[in-house]
């Protein structure tokens, strides 16, 4: 198990048994041979990305919140009180495209669990008042968020480089629209109403399960939830036109940063450009390549350095983030990473280099499957894309298939004027 | 389970000759390191403080004698593996899992820099900048929830072997010379003070192999630093540390007598799962502060050293210390609300030592914790880092420790060990936040804090804020200090 060797086609090495209930809701299980612990992943695919209604950014996450609120079976203490007894951890996240609720426990607590997140997707019940505290700790979670620069990076990049696309906005939303949370129980209802639907989510149960146990189970509890019809309508995004910057001067003393970002294309496991990209993000800024070797090993003048090719359901940015030691260099900095990229598109890249980063993806890959919870947490950010852990593997044929010839293709696809923005950023000075 | 003589002078004594080897020998192709040096951060010597993790950050991101830094990266890099490191108090740990496909090709590699640094002077001056900008940057300037964690560290071990940051203060990093690097390699790595921990699925013969290879280092006994008791504390005293920022960030704690091993400690980890287990909603201090009256994003108690909550659920392993604190973390409030929020927690806790758990209480987070360490262990690099932290705590596996523990349990013990140990006087507060003087002020002045809310709270919650919004800090205006920020870690 989980041996494989260069070339070989299956990079995730488990059998999985995938269904479709009637409902239009999916299980996939996962059988894997970490014994006695189970991880469930229930991946909902609505995140920032769908919260289409101007004022309602964050909205995705504020809900993730209001799902550990309670129902008329299982109110919050009691709701707690058989995770306790479980000895599970539990915990959820938000992003772009997805939202997934996720419970690691011991097996034999499969059962009790199964059946009351099925009640809380169900029968989620919550009053205004709740609503309205449960929006402040969201405004807390912003707070504890606020110290970190990267984050505001996030937000000034995403702002400035689209226009009508909802990924102009982070998932933790504009201040000023999670100020304004308390006042929207309404919209959080029909949020849950329109997104909270068995066609929108998946079930993956890894560990050590037995499939057609858990497809009874899942039939028993979640069989009768009934689907949907809404489906949202995300605004398309135009092209740029024209290159953009921006600039964040932060209050406090801290480290300037310059990211290079360019708008890149969606998640697929059939078109070549994404995995491209990937593979560029690794040549170009990794720890073994070139750029890296300059700037942060020999000349020190960076200490972070990062390209970043996130898989999302539409187009979003390929950045290249960097940290930069002095003020005076972020500009010389700025030119080296768009020297690196142009490099990209002028001259095909070498084929073994190509090759070493491969291996590097596959062996990244398989290490990052240590255990049964890992498992489910990457099955479950390629089910947000493509509702299938078979993506993963068509992915990494992907990966095979490119050349140095695609590199450069890609790379002249996207790494134009039109499509770029460039945000730095600059601490002040200490009082 | 008591222990008179430290661990590590049982380790050292009995196995002076060769390195310890702990191994959880399996199936998986996923290959574990876990080399742990007995030493840290508490030996940094006098003026020299960093000098632990500087070294250890030389071994693990710099060069080998023969590989330049890059060239180690150039190598690792194929096979997607990094060499990661910790360095705590007492315990240095270079951590890795590799693929077997490449377990030689990387274990040659590892080796070389464990046994055989490089001590280039081009990484040292990456790896000092690293350090400042870790302190200056990454904790001081972007994290106000771990620095005012790290400085109540700072703060309750005072003049103490553990009383700075392990990765040093600035004025020390920026005068630290490649020989004080490599005395205190020479000095503190030795095979004596070594614990090699591999886990997967290997070669029957290779830890073996391992064993001899790091034998080559030299025997030296090196003594465990000696600790005095932390500084005694009479009163509550106030850290403000000045900083422009949108909320107050704020942390409590005190020392305590107890680590694992300790007779009160399976008693006192009931206690501190109930009041405020790590990042779970189910906790005392979660539900009052954050649940019923949303005043942050959460709320939580600790009994042993938690870097990095923030960023895992989980605690790593690794940080195994003679001595703890119990500690209280309330995330980042509005300005406005921390009066009351410091109230709260401070009521909450006096709570607790007065009333204790009810029986009911006391079985379900029993039943909890015996079901929920399993998960703590569930990778092999976490159950062999635990493995390491049982033989210094001299205990078994942590798993059956606790679960034994925990099955003797009562009540009665829960409530004693939390009356033994844990209190509301005698402690430090250290919030980050903005116009200090101003919530100086408040604090000393001791007047109501009451709370208004956006939307109506149940009367038992305004009746208990009456109690609450009261509640006296009773602080002394010399135990109020305001410290800017660029003061921390210099």
């Amino acid at each position: 198990m989980l041996a494989f060797a260069a070339g070989e086609r299956r990079i995730f090495p488990y059998n999985w048994d995938q269904h479709d209930f009637q409902n239009g809701l999916r299980l996939i299980v996962v059988p894997t041979d970490y014994p006695n612990v189970v991880a469930l992943y229930i991946v909902v695919q609505a995140g920032s990305r769908n919260e289409v209604e101007p004022g309602k950014s964050g909205f995705a996450h504020l809900f993730e919140h209001m799902m550990f609120r309670g129902t008329k079976s299982f109110p919050p203490e009691k709701y707690e009180g058989v995770l306790k007894a479980a000895g599970a951890s539990s915990n959820a996240y938000t992003t772009d495209d997805h939202t997934a609720y996720h419970t690691t426990f011991s097996k034999e607590d499969l059962e009790t669990i199964l059946a009351m997140e099925a009640d809380r997707f169900q029968n989620l019940e919550y009053s205004p008042d709740v609503f309205r505290t449960e929006a402040l700790a969201v405004l807390g979670e912003y707070n504890k968020n606020s110290a970190d620069p990267a984050n505001k990076l996030e937000e000034v990049l995403r702002d400035t480089a689209f226009d009508r696309h909802t990924y102009k906005h982070t998932t933790m939303g504009f201040l000023k629209d999670i100020l304004d949370m308390p006042n929207q129980f309404d919209y959080s209802r029909l949020f849950f109403d329109r997104y909270y639907r068995p066609e929108y989510t998946t079930i993956i149960v890894a560990g050590d399960v037995e499939p057609a146990r858990v497809r009874a189970l899942v039939e028993k509890y979640w069989g009768g939830w009934k689907p949907g019809r809404f489906r949202p309508e995300i605004p398309a995004e135009p092209p740029a036109g024209a290159p953009r910057t921006n600039h964040i001067s932060w209050a406090s003393p801290t480290l300037p940063w310059v990211v290079v970002g360019f708008r890149g294309p969606a998640y697929s496991d059939e078109i070549p450009d994404h995995a491209a990209l990937d593979l560029i993000a690794y040549l170009g800024f990794s720890e073994s390549s070139e750029l890296y070797r300059k700037l942060v090993i020999r000349e020190q003048r960076v200490d972070i350095l990062e390209a970043e090719n996130l898989r999302r359901v539409d187009p979003y940015l390929f950045n290249v983030w960097a940290r930069v030691k002095k003020d005076a260099d972020v500009a010389a900095v700025r030119d080296e990473i768009l020297a690196t990229l142009e490099a990209f598109q002028q001259e095909p890249v070498d084929a073994q280099r190509l090759e070493r980063v491969k291996r590097h993806l596959r062996y990244r890959f398989v290490l990052s499957l240590r255990d049964s919870q890992a498992v489910a947490a990457t099955v479950a950010r390629f089910v947000a894309l493509r509702r299938t852990p078979e993506t993963i593997n068509r992915l990494f044929e992907l990966y095979e298939k490119v050349t140095p010839a695609t590199i450069q293709a890609v790379a002249r696809k996207y790494f134009i004027e039109q499509g770029r923005t460039i945000v730095t950023l600059a601490g002040g000075t200490a009082q | 389970m008591k222990f008179l003589v430290p661990m590590t002078l049982l380790l050292s004594a009995a196995l002076e000759a060769q390195p310890q080897l702990i191994t959880l020998p399996g199936r998986s192709p996923l290959i574990s390191f876990r080399i742990v040096f007995l030493t840290g951060a508490a030996s940094d010597p006098a003026g020299k403080q960093g000098l632990a993790s500087l070294t250890a950050a030389m071994l693990a991101q710099g060069g080998s004698r023969r590989m330049s830094y890059q060239e180690i990266l150039d190598a690792l890099f194929p096979m997607a593996v990094s060499v990661n490191f910790q360095v705590d108090k007492e315990m240095t740990v270079f951590h890795a899992t590799t693929h077997l496909e490449n377990l030689e090709e990387f274990y040659k590699i590892f080796r070389a820099m464990l046994l055989d640094p490089g001590w280039r002077e081009e990484d040292l001056n990456r790896l000092r900048d690293d350090a400042i900008n870790f302190l200056r940057v990454s904790l001081r300037g972007n994290n106000e929830e771990e620095l005012a964690k790290e400085v109540l560290y700072n703060l309750i071990y005072s003049g103490h072997p553990y009383g700075h940051h392990n990765a040093g203060v600035v004025s020390a990093l920026q005068k630290l010379r490649m020989e004080d690097l490599q005395e205190f390699y020479r000095r503190n790595y030795s095979r004596s003070n070594l614990i090699i921990g591999l886990a997967g699925g290997y070669a029957p013969d290779f830890p073996e192999r391992v064993r001899k290879d790091f034998s080559r280092l030299p025997a030296g006994r090196v003594p465990p630093v000696k600790l005095p008791d932390p500084p005694p504390l009479h009163g509550r005293h106030v850290t403000l540390i000045e900083k422009d920022t949108r909320a107050v960030a704020c942390s409590i704690g005190f020392p305590i007598a107890v680590r694992r091993g300790h007779p009160d400690y399976p008693a006192l980890l009931v206690a501190q799962s109930w009041f405020g287990q790590h990042r779970m909603s189910g906790g005392r201090l979660f539900q009052r502060i954050r649940e019923l009256r949303g005043l942050n994003y959460g709320d939580y108690a600790y009994i042993e050293y938690f870097p990095r909550g923030m960023f895992q659920l989980e605690p790593d392993p690794n940080l195994a210390r003679r001595q703890q604190i119990f500690q209280i973390w309330i995330r980042p409030v509005e300005p406005q609300t921390a009066h009351f929020t410091l109230r709260l927690a401070m009521y909450e806790l006096d709570r607790l030592v007065r009333q204790g758990l009810t029986q009911e209480e006391f079985e379900r987070t029993r039943q909890f914790l015996s079901k929920y360490v399993n998960l703590l262990t569930r990778t092999k690099t976490a159950e062999l880092g635990y493995a390491i932290d049982g033989r210094f705590y001299g205990i078994r596996d942590y798993n059956t420790y606790i679960k034994q523990a925990l099955a003797r349990l009562t009540l009665g013990d829960v409530n004693r060990a939390i009356r033994k140990h844990l209190r509301t006087t005698d402690l430090h507060i250290v919030a980050v936040a903005k116009n200090c003087e101003a919530l100086r002020s408040r604090l000393l002045a001791d007047e109501p804090s009451p709370m208004t809310y956006n939307a109506p709270r149940s009367p038992e919650i305004l009746e208990e804020d009456k109690t609450v919004e009261r509640w006296k800090l009773e602080l002394k205006p010399e135990n109020v200090r305001i410290v800017p920020v660029e003061k921390v870690f210099e």
